[in-house]
């Protein structure tokens, strides 16, 4: 079938286990996120342009891609740290104001998060967001409830939110060893 | 099958509100992305896993209900999250494998 006449039918595809590293630059305080498939990340101390990253803790994880099983298209997501199921946490976030007006629907609302810092990192596009909700959309038997899907820019402050990614922790995890 | 039918022949404890949902197969796994990759919509999810997150992945793939073995306790916080976004949380003192066991013996087949 012709790509651009297809409604897609997605599934994921290319699933690679892999660890979520969270890292801190005591110089500048941002936070950065990636994925490593190594069980051993960096943990000493190290230099990168103006920062210096400290490891902060890892948690496992899976990358993964969507692939239409009709015409065959892949999707990428490249730039997909996790999703986090919004639990209203702050009443000023633009997150838990769709939440609240979607809520009695039943359609919960993830936000999807690339890599951290924001402004550091590609993040994901529109369509890729579009394309994701699409997804856990068509794995749901039942139309009784729905998802949407949120680019993390909508959160309001993502320090301080209380929701978590979709992760494994303290189960197999690394920890920094012992001083 | 459904739900509440489980509920009644497994004497299953509910540990959150429950209503009337048609289960569909049955998914085995401590790790949440197991089950972000892998449990299938209507499963009933087997796990020892109580942290609050499984409610986000629960809702996140549409499973019927999360039923912890073992009898392990679940932290009020996951409760109480779970009752906000309709998760079902159901609750055995039998291990994994005689819910397996038990739930096969009610004809829940793979
Ligand atoms: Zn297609
Ligand atoms: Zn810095």
């Amino acid at each position: 079938m012709h790509e651009e006449k297809c409604s897609h039918i997605w599934e994921m595809v290319d699933v690679i286990p892999c660890f979520i590293i969270t890292e801190k630059c005591y110089h500048c305080g941002k936070i950065a996120t990636y994925f490593s498939t190594e069980h051993t990340p960096p943990i000493e101390e190290y230099r990168e342009g103006v920062h210096l990253w400290n490891f902060m803790g890892s948690a496992q994880s899976i990358k993964f891609n969507l692939k239409c099983t009709k015409c065959d298209k892949l999707e990428k997501f490249d730039e997909l740290l996790g999703v986090m199921m919004c639990t209203g946490c702050d009443e000023k976030c633009e997150v838990n104001v769709l939440l609240k007006k979607l809520e009695p629907k039943r359609t919960w609302i993830y936000v999807a998060f690339g890599y951290l810092p924001i402004d550091e990192k590609k993040q994901l596009s529109p369509k890729q967001i579009s394309i994701l909700e699409d997804y856990f959309n068509q794995r749901r038997k039942s139309s009784k409830s729905t998802i949407k899907i949120v680019s993390h820019k909508l959160v309001n402050n993502i320090a301080n939110c209380y929701a978590e990614i979709i992760k494994d922790v303290d189960m197999l995890c690394l920890t920094l060893p012992e001083k | 099958m459904q739900l509440i039918e489980i509920i009644e022949k497994l004497n299953l404890k509910t540990l959150t509100n429950v209503e009337e949902r048609n289960v569909e197969g049955v998914f085995i796994s401590d790790m949440l992305s197991d089950v972000m990759t892998n449990a299938k919509s209507g499963n009933l999810w087997l796990t020892i896993q109580t942290h609050k997150n499984t409610v986000s992945a629960a809702n996140l793939v549409n499973l019927a209900a999360i039923v912890i073995t073992h009898e392990k306790e679940v932290p009020q916080e996951t409760i109480d999250l779970a009752n906000r976004f309709y998760v079902i949380i159901l609750g055995s003192d039998l291990s994994t494998y005689e819910l397996v066991s038990k739930l096969v013996g009610i004809g829940l087949t793979p």
